[in-house]
């Protein structure tokens, strides 16, 4: 009977004590929500970025780009990831050409004739950005945020669209350096 | 209760066979049960796992050293530091790499941040499994502030990829240890809350205590570890019974379950073993951060090349859900030739037809919510 | 009275009348009820819930147009019928949950004047068509041949069925404070003041009716399948429990009466333990109109608490809900007609 007067005594009490948090939460909703209203609000940049200031590394996981102009070819990016979603191709160019130095000063040896990153097949581990000699490929926002602003926001309709290509090496300058150029033009409709 | 149901019961109808999952709103990710049930009563529960394999052992055996990490972090999804720190720990001591002190402290305060918020997932899982949706909101939202602070450091919320071989891949940034002091300092409320919310709640101690009795022969003999098997009464922390990195330096206690509620090795006690592990890795990240050294890079002992010398390791740690072992075999070449992960949550649920069978449905989902299973890791 | 005035006009209007009004009624109860529900579910849990705002206007104002969309998404949602299940029953069984409090609420007096009928046996007639729903949802659990769906309806069917036992017996200690079975005669039973500043319903009358009110009120909360009651549709043991193969509008039935049988229930605890259209204040406001607002908001409040219920606690087992029926709600009501009998006896009604 004892045992039987205690039951019932926790089950009020602890249910009184259970309903008095949530109460007190339904009362100091205004102020206690965390909810962000996504699409108008977004997440207080300065609080995030609260690591930056000092320091030269890219904290954040957003999208990566590369900085075509800067890269060299080393495929060093390529190497590091492990779901091998970047490829990079590179053309060694005859002796004496001149293709410019990247802003490290560094002076590119291949040109880079494709550089695909399929954005849907990463993972966002951040390891090719770390072997690159010319920090040239890295993710959005972070210290680069004056070069690329952060953006969490890249879906697309098509699948395809995710793959970024950041090449710019033209076909004409591809074949310039494979093909000796022809004497003849070439015929209508064989456009690259 | 139901033993005595059970046992008193002269009616058997037929056995049923009940398939809970693997779409179904409480099997924690892509398990299957098939429940053989008379009425409410289970007889048996086989766990039927798979759905989430991705070979995650041969995959590693294709990847170097380094790009193994992030795929750690996918194993166990809930606490990817730990996972990245069993991993790391092991790696280095196969090739003999000391890491520097600061890099020691960042590791252990990363890897107990994780365990909380682990465990605060666990804890709110297992309310929304038995019906209280409402904690499960909360403890959300201080994990939140502790995914919060991740991404303050490494840019990442859930996978982390931090710990490297030798190092990590950041150093804390300016305003964390204030930041951290702060949540820490703000959670330890947050959990009297949590226990007088649901807790100590009656309906609570009823639905969890004196189910899913596991007794510490039957953990034991399962290799149950971790949480579930301290639970059970039994004094096993890897922490202080095999210290790795630099746990012999904090001051903390390992608590086990008492049967404060029912029996020892009940549901209840599960979960408050949690609650009180909670307490203390606030304990152990207060110490870390007040003797972490201010100055030390963290990229100091990063090795040129990941490649260990021939040889074979294996180096088990705890993580949030137990022991978590690494064996790796090296022939000297950038990616291991073999690579086994001892996952916990794989031993926990072999225990679940073990605990669950003469409980009713609704218990056997209470008694997987309080294993605290992560499919990520299961089926690797 | 009005069912006076119009029981002259011919049967079928009146009928159509009533019909369409109490349907109208229910809706927007079970329309309002899902905002609340949302709102007090996302204030409990530090959320915002359904909003709108900006140039977007989601869900409008505050979310307030939400229940709309999802209304109209039920609508215009495809609805299924599983090749298994027994097609008659499949279908009938939303309606017949429906009717159930849908012909409960028809004898509720909202004020002195507003009453679809005034049945002089009305609480016995509220309590036994209030039980009917229990027949629906076996019906939708049996006829759906789905082992989720039979769980759910084999224990809403022992928990309804125990549950009005202890909700019926603290009925009893009403009709035996104000000796008639008849709605209005409750709550006109209840005007004055007892106690010297309390208004004279009967959950102030004497402390076994105060008990007699909270044993009800639990009762009800099981009758209407409600957390921590909730165990016929447990979303996380049986998925969805017997609604679990319902979709569109015959799974919206089942939400509009789940929220209509809260409103019976709120009612029937209104009308006889809180005074029914009586003013708080004996005597102030007290006019038909005012009996409607009185009315209405006790009810509300105790849909409110309902609904604080449900996000507050976790759910009962089901041999611990009948555990909670059969050995603390029956021993208490029991005990509370012995109290109130010897009261009458000792003090007087």
């Amino acid at each position: 009977m004892g045992r039987y007067l205690v039951n019932i005594w926790e089950s009020v009490s602890t249910m009184l004590i259970g309903l008095g948090i949530t109460g007190k939460h339904l009362l100091r909703a205004k102020n206690g929500n965390v909810t962000l209203q996504y699409p108008e609000e977004k997440w207080p940049r300065p609080e995030r970025n609260i690591g930056f200031d000092h320091q030269d590394y890219n904290v954040i996981r957003s999208r990566l780009v590369v900085d075509i102009n800067d890269c060299t070819g080393c495929k060093k990016c390529e190497r590091a990831c492990p779901v091998g979603c970047i490829s990079v191709e590179a053309l060694k160019v005859p002796k004496g050409t001149d293709l410019g130095v990247t802003s490290n000063d560094t002076i590119k040896r291949l040109l880079v004739t494709r550089h695909d990153i399929d954005m849907s097949e990463c993972m966002y581990c951040n390891l090719c950005t770390f072997p690159c000699p010319e920090e040239c490929i890295y993710m959005t926002g972070g210290p680069n945020s004056h070069k690329t602003p952060i953006d969490y926001e890249f879906s697309e309709y098509d699948r395809n669209n995710l793959i970024y290509k950041f090449a710019v090496a033209t076909q004409e300058e591809i074949d310039s350096y494979t093909i000796p150029v022809p004497v003849t033009p070439a015929p209508e409709g064989a456009k690259a | 209760m139901t033993e005595r149901l059970i046992k008193n019961s002269f009616i058997h109808g037929e056995e049923m066979i009940l398939n809970i999952g693997p779409q179904h709103p409480s099997t924690h990710g892509v398990l299957r049960l098939r429940v053989k049930t008379d009425g409410e009563i289970v007889s048996e529960v086989t766990p039927i796992i798979g759905y989430l394999h991705r070979c995650f052992e041969k995959h590693c055996e294709n990847l170097t050293y380094e790009q193994v990490i992030p795929y750690t972090d996918r194993c166990d999804y809930i606490a990817s530091m730990n996972t990245n720190f069993g991993y790391v720990v092991a790696v280095e001591e196969l090739m003999g790499i000391e890491v520097p002190e600061k890099v020691e402290y960042i590791r252990i305060i990363m890897a107990e941040l994780n365990r909380i918020a682990s465990h605060l997932l666990a804890l709110g899982t297992f309310g929304l499994d038995v019906g209280a949706t409402t904690p499960f909101l909360y403890m959300f939202r201080d994990r939140e502030r502790i995914l919060d602070m991740f991404e303050m450091v490494c840019g990442a919320r859930l996978l982390y990829n931090y710990m490297w071989v030798g190092g990590v891949s950041h150093d804390l940034p300016v305003g964390f240890v204030e930041a951290t002091f702060k949540f820490l300092d703000d959670f330890e409320r947050e959990i009297d809350e949590y226990n007088n919310l649901l807790t100590f709640n009656k309906i609570f101690i009823e639905r969890t205590a004196d189910v899913g009795i596991m007794t510490p022969e039957v953990a034991i003999d399962y290799g149950v570890s971790g949480p579930n098997l301290r639970g059970s009464g039994v004094k096993w922390d890897l922490r202080k019974n095999d210290p790795y990195s630099i746990y012999d330096r904090f001051d903390f206690n390992i608590p086990v379950g008492e049967g404060t509620m029912g029996s020892v090795g009940d549901c209840w006690d599960r979960y408050w073993v949690r609650v009180l592990e909670m307490h203390e890795s606030v304990k152990i990240v207060r110490q870390a951060l007040q003797q972490m050294p201010k100055e030390g890079n963290v990229h100091e002992a990063l090795p040129k090349k990941v490649r260990p010398p021939k040889g074979s390791v294996y180096k088990r740690t705890e993580s949030p859900r137990g022991d978590l072992g690494y064996y790796i075999i090296s022939d000297g070449k950038p990616s291991p030739i073999r690579l086994k992960m001892r996952s916990p949550a794989f031993t926990s649920l072999s225990v679940l037809n073990e605990i669950s069978r003469g409980w009713m449905i609704s218990d056997v989902l209470a008694v997987l919510g309080s294993l605290d299973i992560v499919l990520g890791e299961i089926d690797r | 009275m009005i069912s006076d005035q119009l029981a002259t006009a011919p049967w079928l209007m009146w009928f159509s009348i009533a019909g369409v009004t109490l349907f109208l009624i229910m809706a927007f109860n079970a329309l309002a009820a899902v905002y609340v529900e949302r709102k007090v579910s996302a204030f409990v849990q530090d959320r915002v819930g359904p909003m709108g705002q900006g140039a977007g206007l989601h869900a409008g104002k505050w979310g307030l147009l939400q229940t709309v969309a999802d209304a109209v998404k039920l609508l215009t949602k495809e609805d299924i019928i599983p090749r298994a299940a027994d097609r008659k029953l499949f279908i009938m069984a939303p309606f017949v949950i429906f009717i159930g409090a849908f012909i409960s609420i028809a004898a509720l007096p909202f004020s002195s004047i507003i009453q679809v009928i005034d049945v002089n046996i009305g609480i016995f007639y509220i309590l036994a068509t209030s039980s009917l729903g229990v027949i629906g949802l076996i019906l939708a659990g049996w006829s759906s041949e789905n082992k989720w769906s039979l769980y759910g309806a084999m224990r809403s069917a022992a928990q309804i069925v125990s549950y009005e036992i202890p909700a019926a017996l603290s009925i009893i200690v009403v009709i035996m404070i104000t000796s008639t079975l008849n709605l209005q005669g409750i709550v006109e039973a209840q005007g004055g003041i007892v106690w010297g500043f309390l208004p004279n319903w009967i959950v102030f009358n004497n402390p076994f009716a105060f008990l007699a009110f909270f044993t009800y009120f639990i009762a009800g909360v099981a009758e209407t399948n409600r957390t921590p009651f909730d165990i016929p549709e447990a979303e996380s043991e049986l998925v969805g429990g017997f609604h679990t193969e319902y979709s569109g509008m015959r799974w919206a039935f089942f939400f509009l009466s789940e929220y209509a049988n809260m409103f019976v229930v709120c009612g029937i605890a209104s009308v006889t333990f809180l005074g029914g259209w009586q003013s708080p204040i004996p005597g102030f406001m007290n006019s038909p109109f005012w009996g409607l607002f009185w009315f209405m908001s006790k009810v509300l409040f105790l849909m409110f608490i309902m609904i604080w219920f449900r996000w507050t606690f976790p759910r009962l087992r089901v041999d611990q809900l009948m555990s909670v029926a059969w050995k603390y709600l029956l021993p208490i009501s029991l005990i509370n007609i012995f109290g109130v009998g010897l009261w009458i006896l000792l003090v007087g009604a």
